[in-house]
């Protein structure tokens, strides 16, 4: 005769990977988010989720460039699809969490590490976000500098201290490919791109620095259908915002365990016997 | 020819040879380092200031035979606007200092009073130091026009020969490039994208395209922040799309070359800061019908954006070279521009050819450079006759030339068309 479940066991048994992320307060609110990327063209996100019935909080922004100390002032336009289809996938996971564009590519198209950084500080002291997505990232080869580096790698540990998550995305080619900041993963959480039945699903899978995976198709815009990483990182960021928008506080290295269990949990689940 | 700057030249005029014998001695003795004429009269003054510039001259005021020394002066001035005099006279006195001082007298000698060779000379020094200042000036200035004047015939001779000659023939190499991707592909057809971004241009985007074929196409129409080609610079890699059309929304745009296809490859190419190109290849044809490209072709793409890349950094390398060289030489003409004012003449110069070692010296230049369209004798002559029109005839008449251009070459195109329809075997009128 087997002993009846105690009071852990049936505490363990209701909290679940679902049951955390489908719980109804699991929504975004409260919880700013900053996608440093191309910039975000507002009225396309606003019409979308206002016509799915899921209105969203009014974007706000900044352009910033290498040559301005001060952004400028955001104007609710992209300068390249591919900051939308971010923004689109993290309000697509978590529906009521308010955003920022910190678009640093600007109408050059071009980004440079010291403007990512600013951006990152500025999304820190000026709109406090809690997370902030870089679906962007420098390969090894093409940022040999170390100062650089070394500025950039402060810049995530400075994020880190301040309780903001980070959370960047690995490169396309993954582990063949190094990139930056994805490759300073302890501070941060890095995404490689995987195929998942949902968007909510993802898994731990170290791989070289990179430890998680991610859902790595988008839903609107070009190539938003392709996988990659750069679709993969909001995923996973829209989940982050999901779970502190019940619990605010929740450090770096917190939400990093909760994500972790959430992973294991649902391995567990599906392992055979 | 500019004056090139040599030793000032004095000259003395005096019908009394003593005098002007001992005046030539004082000078030739003190060390001033000019050059010394000396004429009796008038007339031999005027023969040889009609062989060598004079700075200074010393006249006597009474030359016999009815002339006067103030009346030489007013004609040695036709020969050189800047001459100063010292006049010699018995009765200095009585001399009508504000005349002579503004046809350039600056001082008078007595030969009454005290005229020695110490009063001579202290005469002469002071007066050549104010001559070789304003010498030198003049010379500069001489110089710099004559710089400028050859600069203006040559610089825009020099910007027409370098269109006409392109140094790198841009759509060949494009058209090389389609061909290895379409063939490897199997992509049906491809576009070439470049995109500069300068925001102290007007306006700072310009983007052009070219076909497979390396033609030029007519100009995108979507601004590149809402373009394919804007997403793939985003993704810093070759990335793939089924059905362009349903991607298209509030936050993208095709251009007309990219609706209507199955799939769409685009690789990214970054050519320098601001300046972006894409390489777009559409609809990928299997051996069993319509597929979707795939991560060979994404490899390939890659690559070839790689050799994309450098064959389009070259040609920029080559035009940044020519435009800096360009700017530099037209910021030295601005420089110079505040001076081509004060010397501008009344009347307008007459128009001469630009200098002829300078053309020869671009003829050979673009002769030994890469291989250009255009005969470099051609490119020069027809560079030159524009330029001659313009001066002649002003900016309507080049206007008028080159709408004579193009109707020759449509002309030209037309009868190029019927007899390529005809050669093909195809009835008249039909597309190819």
């Amino acid at each position: 005769m087997t002993d009846p479940p105690d009071v852990f066991a049936e505490l363990g048994r209701l909290l679940t990977p679902e049951r955390l992320l489908h719980d109804p307060r699991a929504t975004g609110e409260g919880v700013k988010v900053c996608i440093i990327d191309s910039g975000v063209e507002r009225s396309v996100l606003e019409e979308k989720f206002t016509r799915g019935g899921q209105p969203i909080h009014a974007i706000e922004g900044a352009l910033f460039s290498s040559d301005r100390a001060q952004p400028l002032p955001y104007d609710g336009h992209q300068s390249a699809p591919h900051g939308t289809t971010v923004a689109d996938v993290v309000l697509s996971v978590a529906p009521r969490s308010k955003l920022y564009s910190a678009d640093v590519f600007g109408p050059r198209g071009a980004c440079e590490v010291e403007v990512v950084i600013r951006a990152l500080r500025w999304a820190m002291d000026v709109w406090s976000c809690q997370i902030v997505n870089l679906s962007l990232g420098v390969s090894e080869q093409r940022l040999q500098q170390v100062q650089k580096r070394q500025q950039l790698l402060r810049a995530v540990e400075e994020a880190y201290y301040r309780d903001v998550l980070v959370v960047a995305a690995a490169h396309n080619d993954h582990p063949l490919e190094r990139s930056y900041p994805a490759a300073f993963a302890p501070p941060l959480l890095s995404v490689d791109k995987g195929l998942f039945a949902g968007p909510l699903q993802f898994a731990y899978h170290l791989s070289e620095t990179v430890e998680f995976r991610a859902h790595g198709r988008g839903y609107l815009g070009p190539f938003a259908t392709e996988l990659a990483t750069s679709w993969a990182a909001p995923h996973l960021a829209g989940v982050a915002a999901r779970i502190l928008s019940m619990r605010p506080g929740l450090k770096p290295f917190e939400m990093k365990t909760i994500l972790y269990w959430i992973s294991r949990s649902r391995d567990k689940r599906t392992e055979p016997g | 020819m500019p004056e090139v700057i040599g030793p000032e030249t004095i000259l003395v005029v005096d019908d009394e040879e003593p005098v002007r014998k001992t005046f030539e001695e004082w000078l030739a003795g003190a060390g001033l380092g000019c050059r010394v004429l000396a004429a009796a009269d008038a007339e031999s003054a005027l023969v040889q200031a009609n062989q060598s510039i004079v700075d200074l001259a010393i006249l006597d005021w009474n030359l016999g035979a009815g002339n006067d020394g103030l009346q030489l002066l007013e004609d040695l001035a036709l020969f050189n606007p800047d001459i100063v005099a010292i006049m010699v006279t018995g009765f200095a006195h009585q001399a009508t200092p504000l005349d002579a001082m503004r046809m350039g007298v600056r001082d008078y000698l007595d030969k009454n009073q005290d005229l020695d060779r110490t009063a001579f000379l202290r005469a002469v020094r002071r007066q050549l130091d104010r001559i070789r200042p304003a010498r030198r000036q003049r010379a500069v200035h001489v110089s710099l026009a004559a710089f400028r004047s050859a600069v203006e015939k040559v610089l825009p001779l020099v910007q027409s020969a370098a269109a006409l000659s392109d140094p790198l023939p841009l759509p060949a190499a494009i058209s090389n490039l389609f061909r290895f991707l379409l063939r490897t592909t199997g992509a049906q057809d491809g576009v070439l994208l470049v995109r500069s971004y300068d925001a102290t241009r007007e306006p700072p985007e310009l983007v052009r395209a070219f076909s497979a074929a390396g033609e030029e196409l007519p100009a995108p129409a979507v601004p590149f922040a809402r373009s394919v080609a804007g997403t793939a610079v985003s993704l810093q890699e070759p990335s793939v799309m089924s059905r362009p059309d349903e991607a298209a929304s509030g936050m993208l745009e095709l251009e007309t070359f990219e609706r209507n296809r199955q799939s769409l490859l685009a690789a990214p190419m970054v050519v320098a800061p601001g300046l972006h190109a894409v390489l777009e290849l559409f609809d990928k044809q299997g051996s069993r019908g319509p597929e979707l490209f795939g991560e060979a072709d994404r490899r390939l793409a890659a690559a070839a954006a790689d050799f994309g890349v450098e064959v389009l950094r070259q040609a920029l390398a080559e035009r940044t070279a020519q435009r800096a060289l360009f700017d530099a030489v037209g910021a030295a003409l601005g420089a110079t521009e505040p001076l081509a004012q004060a010397l501008a003449p009344s009347a307008p110069r007459p128009e001469e050819p630009p200098p002829a070692d300078v053309l020869a010296r671009l003829e050979t230049a673009l002769r030994t450079g890469p291989e250009s369209s255009v005969e470099t004798g051609d490119a020069l002559r027809l560079a030159e006759a524009v330029r001659e029109l313009a001066v002649r005839h002003g900016p309507g008449a080049v206007r008028h030339c080159l709408q004579l251009v193009q109707a020759t070459r449509r002309f030209l195109d037309e009868m190029a068309a019927g007899g390529e329809a005809n050669h093909a075997g195809r009835p008249q009128g039909a597309r190819p």
